[in-house]
């Protein structure tokens, strides 16, 4: 449903979900609703590569040198407050596709030579979990996804800067969530 | 310098900014190239005096917090010391996350200001130290005894959890002092390793070293262990 389609307008995303929670409150009548996620893995393999490790930990230092907003972190506990952990993946592939998209491929010229390794990195992963997708958007998810976006949105360009600064933690959450 | 001189350095600077002084005199004091140092995952913050008060007069204030929180924690037993560096091992033992420490010092009832550090993350800043390693023979191989550097994080019964935690390996090599080659033997987490099969009346030479495989780092390595095989 929802997540097959790549990119969608909000309105339609908001439709699609009030008609998901319609159908999951239908079907939490009979029993309790599991959410039926596939394809949200990645090979343990991606993130046993020592070089583009070094890199991503390498640019992502570099870049929160210039992050002196300490107080705010994207990728934290707040990120996966009230989702399960079967529906992380999903959720971080939501938050890996917005920043490869909005924040990285139009900054590609800064961090140099960083950046020109780490992004095409992190394109293969997003493209990895092109397939995964989830029967229902969890209500939580599409909160937090969208939370990290207003407040990147909110911060502007040191909040492009913070993104970077956090690839490192957006590494390893992939890591953690995403393998078995 | 005397602490006269230092509550002098620092009036100067209150009164002449400009004069002496580009900076405004909290500035002068806030202590310097706060940073952290990280040697097996112990974490200690090191920093320097502020520039107008080079002497060993000031007490000094630590705080710290992991990145994303908003407020900052006292490190009680680095409240008000004399010392230049604060052991924050217990405070950052989450070694994923990225932390932040912050130092400040007081003079003549004057607060200076925060001096903070980079963000840190112990698992990718820390330097380790080599294994420590003995070797015994017996019959036709050698035993390989080695002993990891002090970590902080140890499971009393099961020694080698904290290997695990922290993702490092051992790596022995052997070395063949007639062809001068070098070959590794093993790489993993156990504390015996077992090397046979040696060419009789050969000397070897044994090295270890500490290694994290995910990051391609390698500690220096151990004192080299020298053998003749019988």
């Amino acid at each position: 449903m929802a997540a097959r389609q790549k990119s969608m307008s909000s309105s339609l995303m908001g439709t699609l979900a009030a008609s998901c929670l319609l159908v999951t409150a239908l079907w939490v009548q009979r029993e309790a609703a599991v959410p039926i996620v596939s394809h949200c893995s990645l090979d343990r393999a991606n993130f046993q590569q020592p070089y583009i490790t070094n890199r991503t930990f390498a640019l992502a230092q570099e870049a929160s040198l210039a992050d002196n907003n300490t107080d705010v972190r994207l990728i934290g506990t707040k990120l996966f407050r009230g989702v399960n952990m079967t529906e992380r993946c999903y959720m971080l592939k939501q938050v890996l596709n917005f920043i490869l998209e909005e924040m990285l491929l139009p900054q590609s010229n800064r961090f140099k030579p960083y950046m020109q390794e780490v992004v095409p990195f992190l394109a293969r992963l997003n493209k990895k979990l092109g397939q995964c997708h989830i029967e229902c958007d969890n209500q939580n998810i599409q909160r937090n996804v969208q939370n990290l976006k207003d407040t990147v949105k909110k911060l502007g360009e040191s909040g492009e800067i913070k993104v970077i600064g956090e690839l490192n933690l957006l590494f390893m959450a992939l890591k953690n969530e995403c393998t078995r | 310098m005397t602490p006269k001189y230092c509550f002098l350095g620092f009036l100067t600077g209150v009164l002449l900014p400009g004069v002496v002084e580009t900076q405004p005199a909290h500035e002068s004091l806030k202590p310097q190239r706060v940073h952290f140092q990280s040697q097996n995952f112990h974490n200690i913050l090191h920093w320097q005096p502020g520039r107008a008060c080079p002497g060993n007069s000031s007490i000094y204030f630590v705080q710290y917090k992991t990145y994303g929180q908003r407020q900052w924690k006292n490190k009680e037993d680095c409240w008000g010391i004399r010392e230049f560096s604060c052991d924050l091992t217990n405070e950052t033992s989450d070694i994923w996350e990225p932390y932040y420490g912050r130092v400040r010092t007081t003079l003549a009832g004057v607060h200076s200001g925060w001096t903070m550090t980079q963000r840190f993350s112990p698992w990718w800043e820390t330097k380790l130290d080599p294994p420590v390693m003995n070797i015994t023979q017996v019959n036709g191989s050698l035993l390989v005894n080695l002993h990891a550097p002090n970590l902080p994080y140890r499971d009393q019964k099961r020694k080698n959890v904290s290997m695990e935690y922290y993702g490092l390996v051992y790596r022995v090599f052997v070395i063949n002092n007639s062809l001068e080659k070098e070959q590794k033997v093993y790489e993993g987490a156990h504390r015996v390793v077992e090397i046979e099969a040696l060419t009789p009346h050969t000397g070897y030479c044994i090295v270890a070293e500490m290694y994290q495989p995910t990051l391609d780092r390698r500690s220096q390595r151990s004192q080299q262990r020298c053998v003749e095989s019988p």
